[in-house]
C-alpha cells in the first residue's frame, strides 16, 4: 500500500471488442448446431447433434442451481425422469407430450420444492449426498410401482407420428425441438444471470451471510432457482423420452446421467451462462463417436475420458473452459495492488443536520456461548444522525453485540427495537427484517462476493431498493465513485487489496441507502492517508442523515468521529460518554493496558 | 420366532459387511474432512485385484491381502497427494466433490474397458459354506467379515489412542493449525490417513470378493450405503459408524423380509435423509458439526 | 539467533506486514507492541512458518528459514504458543502435553520434560486425565504454555497469553511467564498488557500498520507516550 495517489490503470475496463467477439463466436456455434447436421444430412450426425442440444440444455438448466446458486445437485435425474415418465404416461392416456411437457414441469417444481427446502440446510458434499439419496429413492420407487411405470421392463411409446405426438420419421423436427429447448434454457439462464435474481443467487453462493445482510432472502431465491432448473430439466426429459421412444427407471433416474450433466457444466465453466453449452459441445461427441465407431470394444472409453478430463479441469482449470477463454481475452491483473491508492476526498457538502430522536434502542442484551458470558446486560440507544463509537479490548464482545443488533444472532434475553420510517417501533429478528428497516452492516472480516466484479458486488446492495438492473447499476457506479472505487468497477473483487476490500464492504452497504449503518472495524489494516479520508467519508455519510454505530480500534478515528463512545469489556459496558472523557477514564485505561499502567499514571501525576 | 431370529442374524451379518466398507470412509472423512466419492471404486478395484490374485496366481482369497492392501494404501495416499492436496488450499467444495466424482467415473470406466461389463466371480474357496449358530444359519464368509470388521474397528481405535502417529492423526483432525505448531507434518498425516482409509477398504474387498460378484459398478451400491452409515454414525466417529452399520444392516434385512426386497433401499435411504435433515450430527455423534466440513 | 530482514507477509492478496526487520538474540526477552490489527500476530505466525513471506528473509541460527513450513520450524526449535490456546479439545491434558513433545529433539526426553513442566504447573498436574476441552480458560492457557515448553524450544513465542482471561487468572499467567523468563529462555512475546510485558522484556518493537516504527530498550519504551500512541492513539 502506498500513500501516493496513483491514477487508475488505463487497462482496467474490459475492452468493448471482447463481448462482441464472444457474441459472434456464440452465434456461430449455435448456427453450426443446426446447420452442420442439415448440411451433412447423415442420420448419425443428426443424432449426435440432437444429443448435444439435449445435454447442453440439461446442463444449462442444472447450472442455474449448481452454478448460479452453488448447490451441487447430483440428483437432477429426478427431474429428467419425472418429465420423461409424466410425458410418456400422458401420451398413453391420449394427451399430447406438448401438454405433458408442462405437466412434467409442474410436477418437477413441486418435487423440487419439497426436496430442496429441507436439503438447503445442508452444505457442500452433504447436499450432493442427499440429492443422490433422493435420486435412488425415485429410481427404486419407479421400479416398484410397475403397474404405472412398467418397472424394469420399461415403457415404449405408442408409435403415433406427427407433431402432436412429438414422434417423427424425419430427422430435422426433433433437431428443431431440441435446439428450441436449448435456446429456451439458454435464454432463461442468461436472463436470470443478468437480473436481480441472478445477482442474488451468486451473492448467496459466494457469501451467504453478506447476502443476508444485503437483504437477500437467501432461501427464497434458491427455491426459485431450483424450481426453474427442475422445470426446464423435466421439459427436456419429456422431449428426450419421445425421441428415445423407450424409457426405463435405470436410464431415467440415473446417477451417471446426473453426474454427466453436472460434469459438462463444470468443464465448460461453472456458473457461467454459456459454459455448459461449451462443455456439452466438446464432450458429447466423444460418447457418441466412441459408441458409433468403436462399438462394444470401447465400452467405458468415453466415461474414462470424461473422468480424466474432469480431474484435469478440476486441477488445472477450476473455472472451466470459459475461465480459460477469459484468461486470453481479459487484460491481466492490472488492477491488483494499487486499489489502496485513492479514496476520493469526499466533499463535505451538506451542513450537519441536528441530532434527532432515538432510532435504535437496545435493552438488556444477554448472550452466553457455552459457559462463557459474552454479552452481559448491554443496553444503549442510537439517535438519528449520530455516530456512536463502540470500543473495547480484543474479545470484549463487540462483534457479538453487532450480530445481535443485525439479526445474525438471537440474544438469550433483551430486545432490539428500530424506529421505522413511519415512526412506529419495530422488533426485527432476521437479517432481512433489519435490512428492510434500513439497517445495513459491514463485517469485520471482509465478505466480498469474490467471483463478482466490484460493480456487481455493489449492485447486490443497490438491488435492495432497486429492482431494475439499470438503476442498480447507476446507483452502484455513483457509490463506487464516492468511495473511490470507480477505476476498479470491472475488476473481480478477489483481486482487491485489504484497503480496497474494506471500502467495497462499505460501498455495498451504502448502496442499500441505509438509515442506520453498523460498521465493524472498517479502518483496521488501512494506511494513515486512507484513515483520514475514511473519516471524512464517514462524516459526509453522517451529514446525509444516516445514523452510525462504529466498532473501531483506530483511536484516531474513534476520537474524530464519535459523538458518544461506549466501552465494552468482558461483555459489559464499563464506560460511556464523550470520547475525550472516555479515554481518560481509569476503568477504560485499565481494561486496555492493565492495572499497573493506571497505577503508574497516578504516580506520574502526583510527581 | 426362528424366522425373526434368522432375519436379525442376516441383518447383523449385513451390518458387518457395511461396517467394514465404511470404516475407511469414516476415517478419511473424520480426519481429512473430505467426502471421498470414489470410495466405492477403491472397493471395486480391490475386488478385481482379489479376483486376479485368486484366479491368476491361485492364491486363497485371504492371502490376496498382502497384494491388495498395499496397492490400495498407495492408491489412497496418491489420491490425497496428487488430487486432494492441491485442492485443499482452494477450500472450494465444488471442486473437491468433482475431483473425487471424476476419479470415480474414471475408475468405473477403466474397469469397463479392461474387464468389460461381465461379472467376475471370485472362487468362493469354501467361504460360502453355511455355519449354524444356534437356531440361525449364516455363511462362513459373513462371519469372517463381521469378525474382521470388529477387529478392524478395535484396531483402529487402539492405533489412534495409543500410538504417537495415531495421536498425531487425531491432533490434526481436532486442530489443524495447532498440530502444525507441534511439529506435525500435516500433509504427510493426510496422505497417511487417506492411505489407511483406502487400505481398510482393501481388507473389505478381499473378504467381500468371494461372496459377491465383481463388476465395474460393484462399488456404487456399497458406497451409497457407506455414506448412509457414515452420516448415521456421526460423521467421523469410527465406533458410531460401526453401530450405524449394524443398524442399517438390520433395517435392510427386516424391510427386505417383511415389506419387500425391492423396498430395502427406500427404507435405508429414507432413514438416511431423515437423519441428514433432522439430526445432521448423526445418531451417535457428538463431535464434528457439519460446519467442520465447510471451514 | 533470529533475524527478520525486510519481511512482507499477508494472507492471499491481503498484505499485512511491510518491510518488517527485527532480531532476537539468544537469551533475550523481546516484545512486540502495537494496536489491534497492526500485524503482531502475523509477525509471530510468519516466524513460526505458518505464513510465508512474500518479500525479505528470515534467518534462524544462521540458517535461511524464510520458506520453511510450520513443522520444519518446530523441528529447528521455534515454538509458538498461539493466541486463544488452540488445544486439542477432545484429548486429555496428558495427551496434549505429549503432542507438545512431538518434535524429534524432544521425544527422547519426554518423561523428564513432563516432570519438569508439571513442577512449574501444579494445577496442570491435577488435570492430567481430563479432556482439555473441559478446562476453564485459565487452565487451558496454562496447558497451552506447558505444551509449548514440552518441545524444549530454543525460541519460545507467546501470542497474547492473557487474552480473554479474568484479571486474577491473568496474574497467574504472568507469574508463569516470569518464571519461564527467569530460566534464561529466549522469548518473543506479544501481549496487550504492555506495561507488565515491558517490565519483563529486554527490548521492544512498536508495530504500526504492519511497519516497525520504533525499536528500543524495554525500559525506554515504558515511557507512556509511545505506548499510549500505539494503543489509544492519543
Amino acid at each position: 500500500m502506498t500513500d501516493i495517489p496513483i491514477p487508475a490503470p488505463a487497462a482496467a475496463p474490459v475492452p468493448r471488442a471482447v463481448p462482441r467477439l464472444s457474441a459472434l463466436a456464440l452465434a456461430i456455434l449455435l448456427v453450426a448446431l443446426v446447420a452442420v447436421p442439415v448440411a451433412v444430412g447423415n442420420p448419425f450426425v443428426y443424432h449426435v447433434f440432437i444429443t448435444i442440444c439435449v445435454f447442453a440444455a440439461l446442463s444449462t438448466a442444472w447450472n442455474i442451481v449448481g452454478g448460479f446458486a452453488g448447490q451441487l445437485s447430483l440428483g437432477h435425474g429426478i427431474f429428467y425422469g419425472l418429465g420423461a415418465y409424466c410425458g410418456m404416461l400422458l401420451v398413453g392416456a391420449g394427451i399430447s407430450p406438448w401438454l405433458g411437457m408442462f405437466a412434467g414441469a409442474g410436477l418437477a417444481v413441486l418435487v423440487a420444492l419439497a426436496i430442496s427446502y429441507p436439503c438447503f440446510r445442508l452444505h457442500g458434499p452433504f447436499f450432493s449426498l442427499a440429492t443422490i439419496a433422493f435420486l435412488e429413492v425415485f429410481r427404486v420407487l419407479a421400479l416398484h410401482f410397475r403397474d404405472l411405470t412398467g418397472g424394469a421392463t420399461g415403457l415404449m411409446i405408442p408409435l403415433k407420428f406427427g407433431w402432436t405426438w412429438m414422434v417423427f420419421r424425419d430427422r430435422w423436427p426433433p433437431l428443431a425441438i431440441a435446439f428450441g429447448l436449448l435456446l429456451l434454457t439458454l435464454a432463461i439462464a442468461w436472463w436470470m444471470r443478468g437480473h436481480r435474481i441472478g445477482f442474488h443467487l451468486v451473492a448467496t453462493r459466494e457469501r451467504e451471510s453478506a447476502a443476508r445482510a444485503a437483504g437477500v432472502r437467501t432461501v427464497a431465491v434458491r427455491l426459485v432457482a431450483v424450481s426453474v432448473s427442475g422445470a426446464l430439466t423435466a421439459m427436456v426429459g419429456t422431449f428426450h423420452a419421445m425421441y428415445l421412444t423407450f424409457i426405463e427407471p435405470a436410464a431415467m433416474f440415473s446417477l451417471t446421467l446426473s453426474i454427466q450433466i453436472a460434469m459438462f457444466a463444470l468443464i465448460g465453466g461453472l456458473g457461467t451462462v454459456f459454459g455448459p453449452l461449451l462443455g456439452a459441445v466438446l464432450l458429447v461427441p466423444i460418447t457418441e463417436l466412441a459408441r458409433g465407431w468403436l462399438g462394444a470394444k470401447a465400452l467405458g472409453l468415453h466415461g474414462l475420458v470424461y473422468g480424466l478430463v474432469l480431474i484435469l479441469v478440476v486441477l488445472f482449470l477450476p473455472n472451466g473452459l470459459m475461465g480459460l477463454a477469459a484468461r486470453f481475452t481479459r487484460p491481466g491483473k492490472a488492477a491488483r495492488g494499487v486499489q489502496a491508492a485513492t479514496v476520493a476526498a469526499a466533499p463535505r457538502t451538506a451542513e450537519r443536520p441536528p441530532v434527532g430522536d432515538d432510532i435504535v434502542r437496545v435493552e438488556g442484551l444477554q448472550k452466553r456461548f457455552g459457559g462463557l458470558h459474552v454479552t452481559n446486560d448491554v443496553g444503549f440507544t442510537l439517535r438519528e444522525g449520530e455516530i456512536l463509537g463502540l470500543i473495547g479490548p480484543n474479545g470484549a464482545g463487540k462483534t457479538t453485540v453487532f450480530n445481535m443488533i443485525s439479526g445474525f444472532l438471537r440474544p438469550d434475553a433483551g430486545s432490539v427495537s428500530v424506529r421505522a420510517p413511519d415512526g412506529t417501533w419495530q422488533h426485527p429478528s432476521r437479517p432481512a427484517d433489519y435490512a428492510a428497516l434500513g439497517v445495513g452492516r459491514t463485517f469485520q472480516i471482509v465478505q466480498p462476493f469474490a467471483a463478482m466484479t466490484v460493480e456487481e458486488n455493489i449492485m447486490v446492495g443497490a438491488f435492495h431498493r432497486h429492482r431494475d438492473v439499470g438503476e442498480a447499476r447507476a446507483v452502484a457506479r455513483e457509490t463506487a465513485e464516492r468511495m473511490g472505487l470507480a477505476p476498479w468497477l470491472g475488476a473481480e473483487a478477489r483481486g482487491l487489496t485489504i484497503g480496497g476490500l474494506k471500502r467495497l464492504e462499505v460501498a455495498r452497504v451504502m448502496a442499500m441507502r441505509p438509515r442506520v449503518l453498523l460498521l465493524d472495524e472498517v479502518m483496521a489494516g488501512i494506511n494513515q492517508t486512507d484513515v483520514r479520508r475514511a473519516i471524512d467519508l464517514m462524516l459526509s455519510i453522517r451529514d446525509t442523515g444516516v445514523s452510525i454505530i462504529a466498532i473501531e480500534h483506530v483511536m484516531q478515528a474513534v476520537m474524530a468521529l464519535s459523538d458518544r463512545v461506549i466501552v465494552l469489556n468482558s461483555g459489559q459496558i464499563i464506560a460511556q460518554g464523550r470520547p475525550e472523557d472516555v479515554v481518560r477514564d481509569p476503568t477504560v485505561i485499565e481494561a486496555y493496558l492493565g492495572k499497573e499502567f493506571v497505577h503508574k499514571e497516578l504516580v506520574h501525576a502526583r510527581a | 420366532m426362528d424366522v425373526f431370529l434368522q432375519v436379525l442374524a442376516n441383518g447383523v451379518m449385513l451390518g458387518g459387511l457395511f461396517a467394514i466398507v465404511s470404516v475407511g470412509l469414516t476415517l478419511i472423512f473424520g480426519i481429512v474432512k473430505v467426502v471421498n466419492f470414489a470410495h466405492g471404486e477403491f472397493l471395486m478395484v480391490g475386488m478385481y485385484l482379489t479376483y486376479l490374485a485368486v484366479t491368476g496366481l491361485g492364491l486363497h482369497p485371504f492371502a490376496a491381502v498382502i497384494l491388495v492392501v498395499p496397492v490400495l494404501f498407495l492408491m489412497g495416499a496418491l489420491t490425497q497427494r496428487l488430487l486432494i492436496q492441491p485442492l485443499l488450499a482452494a477450500g472450494d467444495h465444488h471442486i473437491q466433490i468433482f475431483a473425487t466424482v471424476g476419479l470415480s467415473t474414471a475408475l468405473i470406466n477403466l474397469a469397463l474397458l479392461v474387464f468389460g461389463a461381465d461379472i467376475a466371480n471370485t472362487p468362493s474357496s469354501g467361504l460360502r459354506q453355511p455355519v449354524e449358530i444356534g437356531p440361525v444359519r449364516v455363511l462362513l464368509g459373513q462371519v469372517v467379515i463381521l469378525g474382521a470388521a470388529i477387529v478392524l474397528v478395535a484396531g483402529l481405535q487402539l492405533f489412534l489412542a495409543r500410538t504417537r502417529t495415531g495421536r498425531a492423526i487425531r491432533a490434526v483432525a481436532q486442530n489443524r493449525a495447532a498440530a502444525e505448531l507441534m511439529g506435525i507434518d500435516v500433509d504427510r498425516i493426510y496422505a497417511l490417513t487417506f492411505g489407511i482409509g483406502a487400505a481398510c477398504v482393501g481388507v473389505a474387498a478381499v473378504l467381500i470378493a468371494p461372496l459377491y460378484p465383481t463388476s465395474p459398478n460393484s462399488g456404487t451400491y456399497f458406497v451409497l450405503i457407506a455414506f448412509v452409515v457414515v452420516v448415521l454414525g456421526g460423521l467421523g466417529s469410527i465406533r458410531g459408524a460401526f453401530a450405524g452399520a449394524i443398524l442399517i444392516g438390520l433395517i435392510d434385512s427386516v424391510t427386505g423380509f417383511y415389506v419387500g426386497a425391492d423396498m430395502r433401499e427406500v427404507a435405508v435411504f429414507g432413514v438416511f435423509l431423515a437423519i441428514l435433515i433432522l439430526r445432521p450430527s448423526g445418531l451417535f455423534g457428538r463431535q464434528l458439526r457439519l460446519s467442520h466440513v465447510s471451514p | 539467533m533470529l533475524a527478520l530482514e525486510g519481511v512482507d507477509a499477508g494472507y492471499g492478496a491481503t498484505s499485512i506486514l511491510h518491510g518488517v526487520s527485527l532480531e532476537v538474540r539468544a537469551g533475550e526477552v523481546v516484545t512486540i507492541v502495537g494496536a489491534n490489527g497492526a500485524g503482531k500476530t502475523t509477525t509471530l505466525r510468519t516466524i513460526a512458518g505458518l505464513v510465508t513471506p512474500t518479500q525479505g528473509r528470515i534467518t534462524f541460527e544462521g540458517e535461511d528459514v524464510t520458506r520453511l513450513s510450520g513443522h520444519q520450524m518446530v523441528e529447528r526449535g521455534v515454538t509458538l504458543i498461539p493466541e486463544g490456546r488452540q488445544l486439542f479439545p477432545e484429548m486429555t491434558v496428558r495427551e496434549n502435553l505429549l503432542m507438545g513433545a512431538y518434535r524429534r529433539a524432544a521425544r527422547g526426553r519426554q518423561a523428564e520434560t513432563l516432570a519438569e513442566v508439571l513442577d512449574l504447573f501444579p494445577r496442570v498436574r491435577e488435570r492430567l486425565d481430563q479432556n482439555a476441552g473441559s478446562l476453564s480458560g485459565g487452565e487451558q492457557q496454562m496447558v497451552a504454555i506447558a505444551r509449548g515448553m514440552m518441545a524444549r524450544p530454543k525460541l519460545l513465542m507467546f501470542d497474547e497469553p492473557s487474552l480473554g482471561l479474568a484479571p486474577i487468572v491473568v496474574a497467574q499467567v504472568f507469574d508463569v511467564v516470569d518464571r519461564i523468563v527467569k530460566t534464561g529462555a529466549t522469548v518473543l512475546i506479544v501481549e496487550q498488557n504492555v506495561f507488565h510485558t515491558l517490565q519483563v522484556a529486554d527490548r521492544g518493537y512498536v508495530l504500526e500498520n504492519g511497519e516497525i516504527v520504533l525499536a528500543d530498550a524495554a525500559k525506554a519504551l515504558l515511557d507512556n507516550d509511545h505506548v499510549r500512541r500505539a494503543y489509544l492513539g492519543i
